[in-house]
């Protein structure tokens, strides 16, 4: 037990005591009352809410073309020999293992105004003009999908992973075609992963910064890089505050929501 | 196969899209051009000398490179602990006890790094740079925990019951049977925490100000007012110093099945 005390103190300390500070002052009212009117003001603001929505929409745009995308690479990724698995896992970490700025930069050289996307496009005649990519909700997603399609390929390949060769064996030897085993025998013993996987995605896109400043700027503002405007640019610390606490919220609010999907009768 | 087939393109889609990027950035951070231009017309050095050039850069690079080390020592020093604790005993209430070691992970660094810009730096006065090394601790924190479980779940408590039978103090044959035998785990928590350190941008973000900022918050205010191939340089050398961490740390200690 006294193992753990250091490290349950620092974090009394240094990071609950923190959030409880912050949660408390979103709920200080004018006078020291208790009061929810913060959160009236900015729930009820017009920008907020499209900025609400937007960030939602784009998590879930994100997280269903992660799922498509990673299952099969990842089921294949389980199939192959110890040395492809183990180059394909190198190139899976190591877009994760790279500082997010270098990532999402590479995204101004292609969707640029003189950027690849327009190059080709232009000298193939397509475009007559160089198209607006930049500061769009496309170049956002595209940029998280990048981000986070490398943690959904890891927590489903370890998931599948526990799945045993013999079930998928009987399934097939017992009259089940590829894709109806893949289906009704890897999705659900996988299951778990799948959930873990959607979690940390969506998650994950709700609160990303680095992605929607570099590639959403000011013109699309995201809840991330909302909350930023309001602390540091118009020093609004009020409306930073609420945004804090509702980014939580809606983060704890999907952890546990997703956990009830856990399909126990499956396995 | 005919299926099969379709699954190769859809990884090798897959891989091009997550590696395609990287390609392109180092192609272009030897254009001779000063705006972002691809195919770049002509290639040059000059980007890279000019990263070499600004000041800031070097300054935020040891910046990094500090607060990485340092928080990574502590949130080591945190977490093995409680990753023995987590994985050699049984105690009531450890569900929620692993639940709260792991709520730094939870929690989005951008609100970590916000709450205690508020509560530190404006109620208690502490300098921001403490905050900074506070924030980086708290998101390593979870990291090191879960690393260093994984691989002393691996390693079989046998031995240390057999030193401790033998003779062995408790404490020692922690530091001189545990500790030597989850060693490539430790590296890889280390290598882990201090990347996630290094490349962090929302727990940095409001815990940097004036004369206080890290090399990917310098990196961002940079191209918030240029738009030439100095950050495709910058990034450059960042992705070629990934590559050699990460083929050396999944050579050695396969550092995949930590993650």
């Amino acid at each position: 037990m006294l193992l753990l005390g250091p490290g349950a103190m620092f974090l009394l300390l240094f990071f609950f005591s923190p959030l409880l500070f912050v949660l408390a002052e979103s709920l200080r009212g004018a006078q020291g009352q208790v009061t929810l009117a913060r959160y009236g003001e900015v729930l009820s603001d017009a920008q907020f809410r499209i900025v609400f929505v937007r960030t939602l929409k784009m998590a879930l745009i994100v997280t269903p073309i992660a799922v498509i995308v990673a299952y099969p690479s990842a089921y294949l990724m389980t199939k192959v020999s110890a040395g492809k698995k183990s180059i394909l896992m190198s190139l899976v970490i190591l877009p994760l293992m790279t500082s997010p700025v270098a990532r999402t930069y590479a995204w101004i050289v292609i969707l640029g105004k003189y950027g690849i996307v327009n190059q080709t496009m232009g000298a193939l005649g397509l475009f007559k003009e160089p198209a607006r990519m930049m500061y769009t909700e496309g170049a956002i997603i595209v940029g998280l999908l990048q981000l986070f399609l490398p943690i959904m390929v890891l927590t489903l390949v370890s998931a599948m992973e526990n799945v045993q060769e013999e079930v998928e064996e009987a399934a097939l030897s017992l009259g089940s075609g590829r894709i109806g085993c893949f289906f009704r025998v890897i999705v659900p013993l996988s299951f778990d992963g799948l959930i873990m996987g959607v979690t940390l995605v969506f998650t994950g896109c709700i609160t990303a910064y680095v992605t929607p400043a570099i590639l959403g700027g000011a013109k699309v503002l995201t809840l991330a890089t909302l909350m930023r405007q309001e602390a540091l640019v118009l020093m609004n610390w009020e409306a930073a505050t609420v945004i804090a606490v509702i980014m939580i919220a809606t983060t704890l609010l999907l952890y546990n929501g997703l956990r009830l999907f856990k399909p126990r009768n499956l396995v | 196969m005919k299926n099969s087939k379709i699954l190769i393109a859809i990884m090798a889609l897959m891989f091009v899209f997550l590696i395609g990027p990287f390609v392109v950035i180092i192609i272009s951070s030897f254009s001779n051009d000063a705006v972002m231009r691809f195919p770049p017309r002509g290639f040059s050095l000059q980007w890279y000398e000019k990263v070499l050039n600004i000041q800031m850069f070097q300054t935020t690079f040891w910046m990094s490179l500090k607060t990485g080390l340092a928080a990574t020592f502590t949130a080591l020093l945190l977490g093995v602990p409680v990753a023995y604790t987590n994985v050699r005993f049984r105690y009531p209430g450890k569900n929620v006890l692993e639940l709260f070691f792991s709520s730094p992970a939870i929690v989005p660094g951008l609100v970590i790094g916000f709450s205690l810009l508020r509560f530190f730096i404006y109620v208690t006065q502490v300098p921001i740079l403490l905050g900074l090394y506070l924030g980086h601790t708290a998101i390593l924190f979870p990291y090191t925990v879960r690393v260093v479980s994984a691989s002393l779940r691996n390693f079989d408590p046998g031995i240390e019951e057999a030193a401790v039978s033998l003779g062995s103090t408790p404490l020692h044959a922690f530091f001189a049977v545990v500790l030597p035998n989850i060693r490539s785990g430790l590296v890889a928590a280390f290598i882990l925490a201090f990347i996630t350190s290094f490349n962090n941008v929302p727990v940095s973000l409001f815990l940097t100000g004036p004369g206080v900022a890290t090399l990917p918050i310098q990196m961002l205010i940079y191209m918030e007012y240029y738009f030439d191939p100095t950050i495709s340089a910058l990034s450059s050398i960042l992705i070629v110093l990934t590559v050699i961490i990460v083929q050396a740390a999944e050579k050695l200690l396969g550092i995949s099945k930590y993650m």
